[in-house]
């Protein structure tokens, strides 16, 4: 997979535990700028083949094979109510860890390991509104770039989220 | 208990509390057995147990568990001799007490002491103090002896925690114990036991003979024989009680400091040791202990001890009473005391030393160096952390998908490699043997969890005042261990139900013509692929009105639709949470929280549940349980570019049909046609929304699922193959998805969904009801 390749040097900064505080991944979607805390990443895949589950709300892409595991693949695009794209060699899934449960989130294209100290980061704006408000942990200011810093606990387990996938799950039947 | 407590010690606690924990929930059934039939092996093994309790808690200092179990065994020794009468009241005594140990052992487990238990230790012990004292009061035919009498008004202490010896050491009066039939699991325990006592005696003796000076060991070790020698002549095993008897003899007159016919013997008890490790692994192979030559090496062991002067002197004619008397005074050598006393003359006492010397020169001579072959002791079992085996397992579950990504690699096809495919062949069956072997670690036979209930049903049957005969079936059935451990709770809950409410009370059942004693049933087996856990019993039965009624008064279902509901709907509704139709709450049950426990957990090990009833006949409750972690035989099967799996065992056969056969409803079901029977068609495509190559049921394969004694026809593309699949689950994340059971990895990567035929044919039952309901 030479793709991955690519990912090499943010990988390493990802494994290298002590450094983590303040550290965010960075990802582009749809023009904008968003972080992850790192904390959360276990680590970086090209897009591969996604499995369809049926009965699943329409940002569960289905499962993928992470070497023997099979973990569920989540379109950030499709959850914040993006227009679609097709995949392509920079499409990248991000696969996160919260509380044992492994998930991937798939993203246009990753960018880098960016530093953001507590200080750079302002508080999310209150009048979020749209889908992807809530999920907003804070916005990054580095230098001139903003980079919307996402709630990865809230991004996967918020109480709306599973009662999409539940109520999905209810309309089948 | 110092506050102070390292690691060593928080090791030997824990494995205190488990062993003591498996040891009581092994034998709480017993002694409720106990009430019904007292036999003396029954009785044994549970004086055994407290025995033991009481003996490693008095070692570890938990002195409320030790003050309790001691006056539990105190009161099943009297029971046992005989002098008091079994009582109802003595089973559910000893069953609290079971349950003041279970309590104090989690505190123990937690806090690494018991002091929280002295309250509850006083109030155990006193009762237990209480019942030996009235059964004593009206019991008093038998003259009890004084010291067994003794403990049951003192206050036990720690010190006394030897007062009763065991049954185990009155190994020379065996006539006086029953016959005892020798069970596997006692012989399991003699030999895991034996194997533990010669352990710590083989070591003691290796430190022994490294440094002879150290005596404090030889009391050690002295004890581990003997204990040793007591369970051998408890089981009967005559020869190994002989070798150990003289072995403990030689330690005896080394502990009381006499001179041995060598310096240090260690060698040889060490080589009498391996005899007896021997004979200990011939009774786990189900012999019965047995040793060659036994005479012989007697013989060799007695040549250790050269006799004492004073025996030799009684041989020489002097009197025996005078030589006790002297040894008794002894200070000085015995042979000069005689002499003083005029009891021996100078000639005899001459060639008494002079024998003694002789003989320990030539037992010197004779007792030749020993060679130790030792033969390695058996292991039984061996405790491992779960997470441990958990990740073992999962390690090998992702092996059998590389082996299987690396034999399929799309690189080597259509490439010659006849030595390449050996090896892999090869390897596949390693793989597979692999698998099968780890996936059997993980399962343990459900009678521990079904042996747990016959207490439960005892409790209940007592409060409730009903009669209930508890039939176990299956407890050799194997699930995996956390199944087991969900599906306890819910089993509880049924049982409870079924003794509550589905058992009428005696008079009742006289009335309807049943047998007084309600019969309840539990039974595991394996079924289509799956373990079901059912409980069944003979009681009156689910009463379909009133479950409607409650339905109704519930706002669960509108009353026009009551009329047409099935059985089975019906008897459903009894999981829904806060159900009861129960006139009254019980302290036993009735607040209708017990069947949402069951359906949420087997929701959890994604289960399901059966119910079927019949008036006045009974009910009877099935779990099915997957197999977890299971490989099935899974055809693959495909829609337009996805594929899936469908479990061969629910499959009874595959055509391509005509369309002749193919009929339709008006309510637009489609049925096929097969022999003499009609079955409706499930649309693959539909379910997963995918595009197939063609949508005309002539084009397509349909295959004839069998699911229960239901059946429906699947419509596919293509039969793929036959393929042995890893069962996966869905991420938790994602949760139950209906008409899917699971996923499997297949020899390309890809990640194929293994289709639920119970699910798929739920489905359809719901495509009915909703175009009945539109």
């Amino acid at each position: 997979m030479a793709e991955d390749k690519r990912y090499d040097n943010v990988q390493e900064e990802i494994d290298s535990e002590d450094t983590q505080k303040d550290k965010y991944l960075t990802f582009h979607l749809a023009g904008e700028d968003y972080g992850i805390e790192i904390q959360y990443v276990i680590e970086i895949i090209g897009i591969q083949k996604i499995t369809d589950v049926p009965d699943m709300p329409a940002f569960i892409r289905g499962v993928i094979n992470l070497r023997g595991k099979v973990i569920p693949v989540m379109d950030v695009r499709a959850r914040f109510n993006l227009p679609d794209r097709d995949y392509d060699d920079r499409t990248c899934i991000i696969v996160v860890n919260i509380d044992e449960t492994e998930v991937g989130l798939v993203v246009d294209e990753v960018s880098e390991v960016s530093d953001i100290p507590e200080s750079n980061v302002e508080p999310p704006p209150k009048t979020g509104k749209g889908t992807g408000g809530q999920y907003i942990q804070g916005m990054g200011k580095i230098n001139n770039a903003v980079k919307i810093l996402l709630d990865v606990h809230k991004l996967l387990f918020s109480e709306e989220m599973m009662a999409l996938i539940a109520k999905a799950q209810e309309d089948h039947n | 208990m110092s506050m102070e407590i390292d690691n060593d010690q928080i090791e030997i606690i824990q494995e205190f509390v488990t062993e003591s924990q498996d040891m009581i929930e092994q034998l709480e059934p017993q002694i409720i057995e106990l009430g019904q039939n007292s036999d003396p092996e029954t009785m044994n093994a549970i004086f055994r147990l407290f025995h033991s309790m009481k003996g490693s808690a008095g070692f570890l200092e938990f002195d409320h568990i030790t003050r309790v179990a001691h006056a539990a065994e105190n009161l099943l020794d009297l029971i046992r001799n005989g002098e008091i009468d079994l009582v109802p009241d003595h089973v559910s005594l000893l069953c609290s007490a079971c349950d003041f140990a279970k309590d104090a052992l989690e505190q123990v487990d937690s806090n690494y002491t018991d002091k929280m238990m002295a309250p509850a230790a006083d109030e155990m012990s006193e009762r237990l103090h209480q019942a030996i004292e009235v059964a004593k009061g009206g019991g008093a035919t038998i003259a009890a002896e004084p010291e067994v009498a003794a403990p049951a008004t003192e206050k036990p202490t720690a010190s006394e925690a030897t007062a009763p010896e065991p049954p185990v050491e009155e190994f020379s009066f065996p006539d006086e114990l029953p016959k005892l039939e020798i069970t596997d699991e006692m012989r399991l325990s003699f030999v895991q036991e034996g194997n533990e006592l010669l352990q710590n005696a083989e070591q003691g003796l290796l430190a022994w003979g490294e440094n002879p000076g150290d005596t404090d060991s030889i009391g050690d070790i002295f004890r581990q024989i003997h204990s040793f020698k007591g369970n051998c002549g408890f089981f009967g095993f005559s020869q190994m009680e002989k070798l150990g008897h003289q072995m403990e003899s030689i330690l005896d007159r080394v502990k009381s400091g006499s001179k041995l016919a060598i310096d240090n013997p260690a060698d040889q008890l060490l080589a009498a040791l391996d005899f007896l490790q021997q004979a200990t692994n011939d009774v786990s192979d189900g012999k019965e202990g047995l040793i060659d030559n036994l005479e012989e090496h007697l013989h060799n062991l007695q040549l250790l001890v050269p006799p004492l002067l004073g025996e030799i002197l009684v041989e020489e004619g002097v009197k025996p009473e005078a030589v006790a008397k002297a040894v008794e005074t002894q200070k000085k050598p015995v042979g000069e005391i005689l002499l003083e006393k005029g009891d021996a003359s100078p000639g005899q006492v001459d060639n008494a030393l002079k024998k003694q010397a002789a003989n320990l020169k030539k037992a010197k001579a004779e007792s030749k160096p020993v060679i130790r072959t030792k033969p390695p002791a058996k292991r039984q079992d061996i405790r491992v952390d779960l997470g441990k085996l958990d990740s073992l397992i999962n390690l090998i579950g992702e092996m059998v998908i590389a082996e299987n990504m690396l034999i399929h690699n799309p690189d080597l096809k259509g490439l010659e490699l006849e030595n390449f495919n050996k090896a892999g062949q090869h390897m596949s069956k390693l793989v597979r043997e692999l698998q099968e072997m780890a996936m059997t670690i993980r399962m343990i036979p459900v009678s521990g969890l079904f042996r747990r209930m016959i207490r439960l049903v005892h409790d209940i049957s007592v409060k409730a005042g009903k009669k209930v005969e508890l039939e176990l079936i299956g407890e050799e059935t194997e699930i995996d261990k956390t199944v087991i451990e969900t599906i306890t709770d819910p089993l509880v809950h049924l049982l409870r139900n079924s003794l509550d409410h589905g058992l009428e009370p005696p008079d009742e059942r006289v009335a309807a013509g049943k047998s007084e004693k309600g019969t309840v049933r539990l039974q595991a087996r394996h079924e289509e692929g799956e373990v079901w856990v059912t409980v069944e019993d003979d009681g009156r039965g689910l009463n379909r009105e009133k479950i409607l009624e409650k339905a109704i008064n519930k706002g669960l279902i509108e009353p026009e639709e009551a009329a047409e509901m099935k059985d089975r709907a019906i008897f459903n509704m009894i999981f829904a949470p806060g159900f009861s139709t129960a006139a009254q709450v019980t302290d036993i049950s009735g607040r209708g929280v017990g069947m949402d426990v069951v359906k949420r957990n087997l929701e959890k090990i994604k289960g399901k549940i059966d119910v079927s009833s019949a008036a006045g006949g009974g009910t009877r409750i099935d779990l099915r349980i997957p197999l977890t972690l299971a490989i099935i035989d899974g055809m693959v099967v495909r829609v337009g570019t996805t594929t899936c799996i469908v479990p061969t065992l629910s499959i009874l056969e595959a055509f391509r049909p005509v369309l002749e056969q193919i009929t339709n409803t008006p309510d637009k079901q489609e049925l096929a046609k097969v022999r003499d029977s009609f079955f409706p068609i499930i649309r693959l495509h539909e379910m997963l929304e995918k595009e197939p190559d063609s949508k005309n049921l002539d084009e397509g394969i349909l295959i004839v699922l069998e699911y229960q004694d239901t059946h429906f026809c699947l419509l596919v593309d293509e039969i793929l193959g036959q393929q042995q699949t890893v069962i996966k689950g869905l991420s938790d994340y994602i949760g139950n998805v209906s008409g899917v059971s699971g996923c499997t990895i297949l020899g390309d990567g890809g990640v194929s969904l293994i289709l639920d035929v119970g699910g798929l044919m739920e489905s359809i039952e719901n495509k009915a009801t909703k175009l009945i309901q539109a």
